[in-house]
């Protein structure tokens, strides 16, 4: 308050070299109004959206904004991405998940960071017939469905060689063909 | 009066926001006073996507996603009043039925649109399927209808429905990208449109099946407003305001401000709300 005349009147602003500031009549309180490029919040301690990091170091050593890093299963035209301080992705797309998109979502299988969109993560798609207790869930790697006894494929889909009766939906049943007399 | 809040005096205004803020140009006919521009209200934590205006009680509604709410202040001077803060995810576009007093919202993670009245009270879904992005919502109070688009990268459209949801249709979807922002002018009854995807600012009369480029070569716009023969959209590269000339498909004027950083959503402060009975009170 440069009105009272004494030498402590003007403070220097608490904001980080180049920001302005303003204090709020009420509350007294002192806020930055124009923080430097990528940060934002009352002491310029915030990255913007689509950033993270902790600008100033409130809750460990300083980590500048940068770019939110989503394995590139991000979309740009989104917002809010990432979360701005730790940097955990928020809205993961290409049927991944995780804290930096960069695994498969439950029900998917595949490799999330594969270049190419095709290669990312498929759906699992376990037939209910051949799967444990109905499952949608499979190997996140390998894709393979839990299956029941005796049933084949990736998908559960399939009566191993020598079995029969998927529809039961209880795992396949040995066929008991005399070897004499049966073909395959 | 809250400090951070600072009064408007009377007169057309654009808002818009921009990191923690909103900010509003004053408008002289179509001008932006560009020197006249200033922040409304500081809310220096918070992420603000989407912004309305609700000519009757002069209030500013806004979307934010870092403590995902929708809230509202006087913007002749008052504290910000938090309206709908539980079961959201991502607040995006926000709309106001100024004559039926309820508010419009997408949620881009919940993948539905929502109504309520002013207060927050009255909520319901009302759009749960087939929505993949969505994000701008308008409203035509005195027809009864609302506008929304979807920027889903495999099939982007623009919709209309009832503002109970029901008869709903897609009114665009092709040759679209991005569709990011939506704008109806009641005068002109038009439904005009900016698209990162296609780069282009078009029109269309709704239920006409007509359809018109204003520009084209946009960079990347995001928000979008109108004002009788003008349109003004925010863009994410150039970080700015830009006015449009519907008639001439010319841009007249651009207004930067000091910070460098995305501009989201942009709403018309009217002085005075346009004139139309709700479409309840005329069947």
């Amino acid at each position: 308050d440069a009105t009272h005349g004494s030498s402590g009147d003007c403070q220097p602003c608490p904001c980080p070299a180049g920001a302005t500031c303003a204090v709020v009549p009420k509350t007294r309180e002192v806020v930055c109004t124009n923080c430097p490029a990528g940060t934002t919040g009352k002491r310029c301690e915030l990255c913007d959206d689509g950033f993270f990091g902790d600008p100033l170091g409130q809750s460990g050593p300083v980590r500048a904004c940068r770019a939110c890093k989503c394995s590139d299963n991000i979309d740009p035209n989104a917002v809010g991405n990432c979360n701005r301080e730790t940097g955990e992705c928020l809205k993961c797309i290409h049927n991944t998940d995780g804290f930096f998109c960069d695994r498969c979502m439950e029900g998917f299988y595949g490799n999330a960071l594969a270049t190419n969109v095709a290669d990312k993560c498929k759906p699992c798609s376990c037939s209910p017939l051949g799967t444990v207790g109905r499952q949608t869930g499979c190997s996140q790697v390998t894709g393979q469905c839990p299956c029941l006894p005796n049933v084949a494929e990736r998908d559960c889909s399939a009566c191993q060689p020598g079995f029969f009766n998927l529809q039961s939906a209880a795992g396949c049943e040995r066929c008991n063909c005399n070897p004499i007399g049966s073909t395959n | 009066t809250r400090p951070d809040v600072h009064p408007l005096p009377p007169g057309t205004h654009l808002l818009f926001a921009q990191s923690g803020r909103i900010e509003h140009i004053p408008l002289e006919g179509y001008v932006m006073k560009k020197g006249d521009a200033k922040a409304v209200l500081h809310l220096p934590e918070k992420v603000i996507i989407g912004v309305a205006y609700d000519c009757v009680e002069k209030m500013v509604y806004w979307t934010e996603i870092t403590s995902p709410s929708i809230s509202k202040a006087s913007i002749q001077g008052g504290e910000p009043i938090a309206v709908i803060r539980s079961d959201v995810d991502s607040p995006e576009g926000i709309a106001i039925d100024h004559l039926g007093r309820t508010m419009f919202w997408t949620d881009s993670m919940k993948d539905r649109i929502e109504v309520a009245s002013l207060d927050g009270s009255q909520r319901r879904v009302i759009i749960d399927s087939d929505l993949v992005n969505p994000r701008a919502i308008i409203t035509d109070p005195p027809n009864g209808n609302l506008y929304w688009a979807d920027w889903n990268r495999d099939a982007p459209k623009i919709e209309t429905s009832y503002m109970d949801g029901s008869n709903r249709r897609v009114l665009v979807k092709d040759d679209l990208g991005l569709p990011n922002g939506l704008t109806y002018d009641s005068q002109s009854s038009l439904l005009c449109w900016v698209d990162a995807g296609t780069h282009k600012m078009e029109c269309t009369h709704p239920g006409h099946g007509d359809r018109r480029k204003i520009m084209e070569g946009l960079q990347y716009p995001f928000g979008i407003t109108s004002f009788g023969k003008n349109i003004y959209y925010t863009d994410w590269r150039r970080d700015a305001v830009i006015a449009v000339d519907r008639h001439a498909g010319k841009e007249l004027d651009e207004f930067q401000p000091q910070k460098r950083t995305k501009i989201y959503g942009i709403a018309t402060a009217y002085a005075q709300c346009p004139s139309g009975q709700n479409y309840c009170a005329v069947n």
